[in-house]
């Protein structure tokens, strides 16, 4: 019923309305303009910065890298398109740095020997190998010396316990000087040659501590070495290195020691010389891993009981979290804040912290439990194998709550309240209304974190190594693997035991059990459905 | 809008967080320019020291860059986690110059090719026999040596007055002084097969025999016919028997009892002579008595230095280690602040003045060092867990003869 | 009406006398009961922390006498202790923890946000990357952290070892991860119509992100930047091998050194420190709190 005029006036303020709109809309968009160059401005001042440094330091791949992604970041928020990239490409930068690096270094771990005895490199292992080599000579004095230089390079002025005194360089063996310059029974100067003071040697210690001045003509009466720059020894070799054909010879018994392939100077009988050095082995590991004796006989045990308590423990946390959350959601009731920050304490403390507290709680002859709440009861919580497990998942149920009930907590606000109202007014149960409406909205977001958390659990090494560190153990089974051993841990036990650490098992180890939580989580993931909407 | 009142505006908010990201990142990038003093550093060393031995170092620290122009940075670490670190940091060369350790690392340094040797030279009479021996591996010296650790036998001198003659004695006068617990020693689930050693040893039954060049892997001595009577005395005290020896006495709970007064004797370390003084306790320390045929003997455990083989300032690392730390007067001076029993002969008769490190150098006289080979690792895999077995009442021969099987089988 | 079975089968029967208290109880009253059944198993291990700062030369399980001894030696002692700078790993803790916390939700939101309303090729495989990348077993991931951080401190020492920026930056590595599905599954719960609405009035992308659907699901936001700051609060394996400085240390990696060797550990002054150190989370969670639950939903708002 309105007049022309009328429409014609809601048509114009339409029209304003609308132009109001696009010119606001504009103006966001410059500003975010502003902003994206801005940041992007940021990002490439630090890119070519990075670039300088990386050229400066001759490392051509890193830097070929760092310009790529720089020019990819670039193209891909100066680009109309590429909507998804925009949001995901600062979060997949750090995760591919941090965490896919991680990931693939500690898989190519899995191919390597790298390990007690295998720490590092051949050329360090060379000279690790050279500098235990050096044997004193039996007997023999401490010399006295001053390092000095002349234009043949550094030497050393020595001043045997007798007083006399003797000059030479690295390829200059000893000889007798007359005239030295003495300064409490030790010489410290002589003619053509420059003395160091202690800061010239301290700046040259690199050169010094390699110089090996020849005692005398004849090589097997070794060579003088100082230490720390005013004492020098005589030292043999037990080792000779030969550089050419890549050998090391025992000295004293001739035996030669190739590198023949395995990470060690070997002998042909296979005796290695140690330390040796990081090589890579190929699959060596993964055989080792399936025929390592110590793991097969537990193996069925502990992988059932690693399934059995990453299941319960995400159930009963989870369980016992979406219930308080309920209950605590409630906006007629009082002291909610009270309540729910005393529930999150339990998850703001270090969690080893928590976990010993808790095994001196359990304990069987003086913990509180028996002690105080059961009446000087012996139950013995962790030394019992069944007990034991018990245990471990009521103070992972401990440990864990907090942390569901928090995404819980979260998880509920994404249910509208109207749809819950409407089921109320149409006289549903609040249990129907829980089961047949929340459950499976609540489910649609945390099914995901459900199985991370089975997965977290699968791998939980700390609170088995704080609660029990495995145990009990039987005392009649030759493995060191004990009843609430899971997976990681038994690895731990086996690929580091006392002073052998061998990463390289046990990284060949941690791919295997990545590959079993990988498996059964995608399984998991396609079961639930969490995936659905994903086409 | 609803929200709006909520007075959260998660843009903003949003907006901070990548600003302060790309801020975070251009600040790197600029400080970057700036960040090259370290260079070759080749007037400071850096050493690693156990978290609670720094105080002690500092002065030390101090006075020898007063003396040379050569700093010394210490770097406090986690004791838990100095090895493991030390091991994977030295081959990147970025690992300290000497770091702290104990002796019984040195197997796997050495095997890792981590450590320098160094020259005690002349020195090596002025250390205590048990430190000398503890720095030496396969006839070379790798370690500076500081202090000694051992167990003793602390006595509550209030409640016991005089010294126990015998084990059986000891155990008679600790319950004639009518105390919950005559005699406490830290135990656990898996035992303490280093706190109960020198009742083992007192039976004649040492892990490995060996020579001065050190211990020998090739000769297992725990199964011997001493450990087979060692193993019956531990299934008499145990659960069954006498019950002085309970799995369930953790540390925590020894300390908890002695410092109460609750119990006569403790068979621990000087770490925890501090609590028990602080506590008000007549403190004695005694002997520890041997309940077999032979004294009973404590593993001595040294502390010590160690030079990383990729330091680039060896000549430093040397001159402070064994020309100043290896001093009589630097060694009394770090006892003066750490309270522990000094390496050096001279510094540790100087702090026997007082009489509780006189009773603990008393007993590390008979000390042995705790052994270096990383053959030992398979003797622990198994030790604790059948010395518990036992305790608990199972049949002590067969948990022996086991115990000496599956150590010899890992070992092979 | 959040009542569930669990909650109504009953711990009744003996309280139901009086009307109106009966009514009370079955509407909230019930919960006071959870409520405070919960309070007492969750802080009740903790009770024995708290005894073991108040006890200067307190053990922490050696005694089932709690509160025997009453002191603030132990916090005096960790405040004023020169070699351990509580009050700098504070600042530290509270400075790494905040920043990973909002940097996680920054990114982890623009993630989600694009996971749940665009359709683009890679979209199912990244979204089961990110979770499965956080699978793998960390055994051996400090091995390849230190090498990773070693290198970058060789070019650019100021993002490397020993800074803070380093370890953020680690931390950073996370941020797309499980959280990223909470957020996602959130995001998935917000109705299109809104998205749909907004664009037909002309928003951009970036503008219906900001505007109107980081407010929409800002209880997640909340909920994963607390998760982020507890979790980066008590990180200790990284933290400790790339914080070298002890003034540059965080809580975390400061005080476990009082307690790692045991014969010398000071269980009194790690709990005073462990105590002060939750405080911060406490009032983080304090603050969120409104926006956790505050009766924000998606109903709400259309």
């Amino acid at each position: 019923m309105s007049t022309p005029r009328d429409e014609a006036i809601i048509k114009q303020s339409r029209r304003s309305q609308s132009a109001a709109r696009i010119a606001e809309a504009a103006s966001v968009g410059l500003r975010m303009l502003l902003i994206k160059i801005a940041l992007l401005g940021i990002v490439d001042a630090i890119a070519v910065y990075a670039l300088l440094v990386l050229f400066l330091d001759e490392q051509w791949l890193v830097a070929a890298l760092v310009a790529i992604v720089t020019i990819v970041v670039n193209w891909i928020y100066f680009s109309r398109r590429h909507l998804p990239a925009k949001y995901l490409t600062p979060g997949v930068i750090f995760l591919v740095v941090f965490q896919i690096f991680v990931v693939g270094y500690t898989a190519y771990i899995g191919f390597t020997n790298y390990g007690t005895g295998h720490n590092s490199d051949k050329s360090q292992a060379v000279d690790a190998l050279m500098s235990s080599a050096l044997e004193r000579v039996p007997d023999s004095p401490t010399y006295g010396v001053t390092v000095v230089e002349n234009i043949a390079g550094l030497g050393l002025l020595v001043t045997d316990p007798e007083g006399d005194v003797s000059v030479g360089g690295t390829d200059a063996p000893l000889e007798r000087v007359k005239s030295a310059e003495m300064e409490a029974g030790k010489a410290v100067a002589v003619d053509g040659y420059t003395s160091l003071s202690f800061a010239d040697v301290l700046a040259r210690q690199g050169e010094i501590a390699a110089l090996r001045v020849p005692f005398s003509d004849d090589p097997n009466d070794g060579a003088l070495r100082t230490p720390d720059g005013s004492s020098a020894y005589v030292y043999t070799s037990t080792l000779i290195y030969d550089e050419q054909a890549d050998t090391m010879t025992d000295a004293q018994t001739g035996t030669v020691y190739q590198d023949n392939g395995t990470g060690a100077f070997t002998t042909e009988d296979g005796d290695a010389l140690l330390p040796g050095w990081r090589i890579n082995v190929g699959l060596d590991n993964f055989a080792r891993a399936f025929s390592e004796d110590s793991i097969r006989n537990p193996l069925i045990n502990v992988t059932i009981w690693t399934i059995v308590f990453a299941f319960l423990s995400v159930a009963t946390t989870f369980f016992l979290g979406l219930f308080l959350a309920l209950v605590f959601n409630d906006l007629r009731m009082k002291g909610r804040k009270f309540y729910r920050i005393a529930m999150i304490l339990p998850y703001a403390f270090p969690a080893f912290l928590s976990a010993l507290v808790w095994a001196g709680l359990l304990s069987e002859s003086f913990g509180f439990i028996n002690q105080v709440l059961l009446g000087g009861a012996e139950i013995p919580w962790l030394t019992d194998p069944t007990l034991a497990k018990a245990s471990i998942l009521f103070v992972n149920l401990w440990l864990g709550f907090p942390y569901m009930f928090l995404v819980c907590t979260g998880a509920l606000q994404s249910i509208p309240g109207d749809i819950v109202e409407a089921a109320t007014v149409d006289g549903a149960k609040p249990w129907a209304i829980f089961r047949l409406i929340k459950l499976p909205l609540l489910l649609v977001t945390l099914a995901p974190i459900l199985i991370s958390s089975f997965a977290f659990n699968f791998n939980n090494f700390n609170l088995i190594y704080m609660l029990t560190g495995g145990g009990p153990r039987d005392p009649l089974a030759s493995v060191n693997v004990g009843s609430t051993d899971i997976l990681i841990s038994m690895v731990y036990k086996v690929a580091f035991t006392g002073q052998l650490r061998d990463y390289g098992l046990a990284s060949a180890f941690t791919i295997i059990i990545f590959v079993i939580v990988a498996t059964i989580s995608i399984v998991s993931f396609k079961k639930t459905k969490a995936l659905e909407e994903l086409n | 809008m609803k929200v709006k009142s909520m007075g959260f505006n998660p843009r903003s908010m949003l907006m901070a967080g990548a600003l302060a990201t790309t801020a975070v990142l251009a600040l790197a990038g600029c400080a970057g320019g700036a960040g090259d003093a370290s260079g070759d550093g080749s007037s400071a060393l850096t050493v690693w020291v156990d978290a609670e031995r720094v105080d002690a170092l500092k002065a030390a620290a101090a006075a020898y860059e007063n003396k040379t122009g050569v700093a010394v940075k210490l770097v406090s670490k986690d004791t838990a986690k100095i090895k493991d670190d030390f091991l994977q940091q030295v081959p990147t060369g970025k690992g300290p110059d000497i770091t702290m350790g104990a002796h019984d690392w040195l197997g796997e340094l050495v095997t890792n090719g981590v450590v320098a040797p160094i020259e005690l030279a002349d020195k090596q009479d002025d250390f205590l026999e048990v430190a000398y021996a503890a720095a030496t591996y396969d006839g070379k010296q790798y370690m500076l040596p500081y202090a000694v650790e051992n167990l003793a036998l602390l006595r509550n001198a209030d409640l016991v007055p005089e010294a126990a003659t015998s084990f059986d004695d000891m155990i008679a006068k600790g319950t004639a002084a009518g105390v919950t617990h005559p005699f406490l020693v830290q135990q656990g689930p898996e035992s303490d097969p280093y706190h109960l050693y020198p009742f083992q040893t007192s039976f004649g039954a040492p892990v490995f025999g060996g020579d001065e060049n050190g211990y020998d892997a090739t000769d297992l001595q725990i199964g011997n016919e001493g450990g087979l009577a060692y193993a019956q005395w531990l299934s008499a005290q145990g659960k069954n028997g006498t019950g002085v020896l309970n799995t369930e006495i953790t540390g925590d709970i020894a300390s908890q009892a002695f410092l109460s007064g609750d119990a006569a004797f403790w068979l621990t370390g000087p770490w925890n002579v501090t609590a028990a003084q602080d506590a008000g306790i007549n403190l004695a320390v005694d002997l520890i008595t041997s309940p077999g045929v032979e004294a009973a003997q404590p593993f001595a455990g040294v502390k010590g230095f160690f030079v990383s083989e990729q330091s680039k300032n060896k000549v430093a690392a040397n001159d402070f280690l064994v020309n100043y730390l290896g001093t009589e007067d630097v060694q009394t001076a770090l006892y003066a602040s750490g309270n522990v029993l000094p390496a050096l002969k001279a510094s540790a008769e100087a702090a026997s003045s007082d009489p509780i490190v006189a009773g603990f150098a008393a007993v590390g006289a008979e000390a042995v060092p705790m052994p270096a080979i990383p053959e030992m690792g398979a003797v622990w895999q198994f030790w604790g867990i059948a010395e518990a077995a036992i305790i608990n009442g199972e049949d002590p021969t067969a948990i022996w003869r086991k115990l000496a099987a599956d150590v010899q089988g890992a070992i092979g | 009406m959040n009542t569930t079975v669990t909650a109504s089968t009953g711990n009744s029967p003996s309280t139901r006398r009086p009307f109106r208290f009966g009514r009370w109880f079955r509407a909230t009253g019930w919960r006071h009961i959870v409520g405070v059944i919960m309070v007492i198993f969750s802080v009740f291990p903790l009770l024995y922390v708290l005894s073991a700062a108040l006890n200067p030369r307190g053990t922490l399980t050696g005694s089932n006498h709690l509160f025997a001894e009453i002191g603030f030696e132990a916090f005096g002692r960790i405040l004023s202790d020169p070699t351990n700078p509580f009050g700098a790993w504070f600042v530290n803790t509270l400075l790494v923890a905040s920043i990973t916390a909002v940097a996680t939700v920054f990114l982890g939101a623009l993630a989600a946000y694009s996971f749940s309303r665009m359709r683009f090729t890679g979209r199912r495989v990244g979204l089961m990357t990110i979770v499965l990348v956080q699978m793998f077993p960390q055994l051996l991931a400090v091995v390849a952290i230190f090498l990773l951080m070693s290198t970058i401190s060789d070019w650019f020492p100021a993002i490397g070892l020993n800074t803070h920026i380093g370890l953020i930056m680690v931390y950073m590595g996370g941020a797309l991860g499980v959280n990223t599905y909470l957020m996602y599954g959130f995001f998935n719960t917000i109705p299109r119509d809104i998205d749909e609405a907004a664009k037909i009035d002309g928003a951009g992308h970036a503008r219906i992100f900001f505007t109107i659907i980081l407010r929409l699901v800002a209880p997640i936001l909340a909920v994963v930047g607390l998760l982020s700051f507890i979790s980066t609060t008590n990180e200790f394996v990284v933290a400790s091998i790339l914080l070298i400085d002890p003034e540059k240390q965080t809580l975390a990696v400061g005080l476990y050194k009082l307690v790692s060797n045991p014969n010398y550990a000071d269980w009194s002054a790690f709990s005073a420190g462990a105590i002060m150190a939750a405080l911060p989370v406490m009032a983080l969670f304090l603050f969120l709190q409104k926006y956790i639950v505050g009766g924000l939903t998606a109903g709400a708002v259309k």
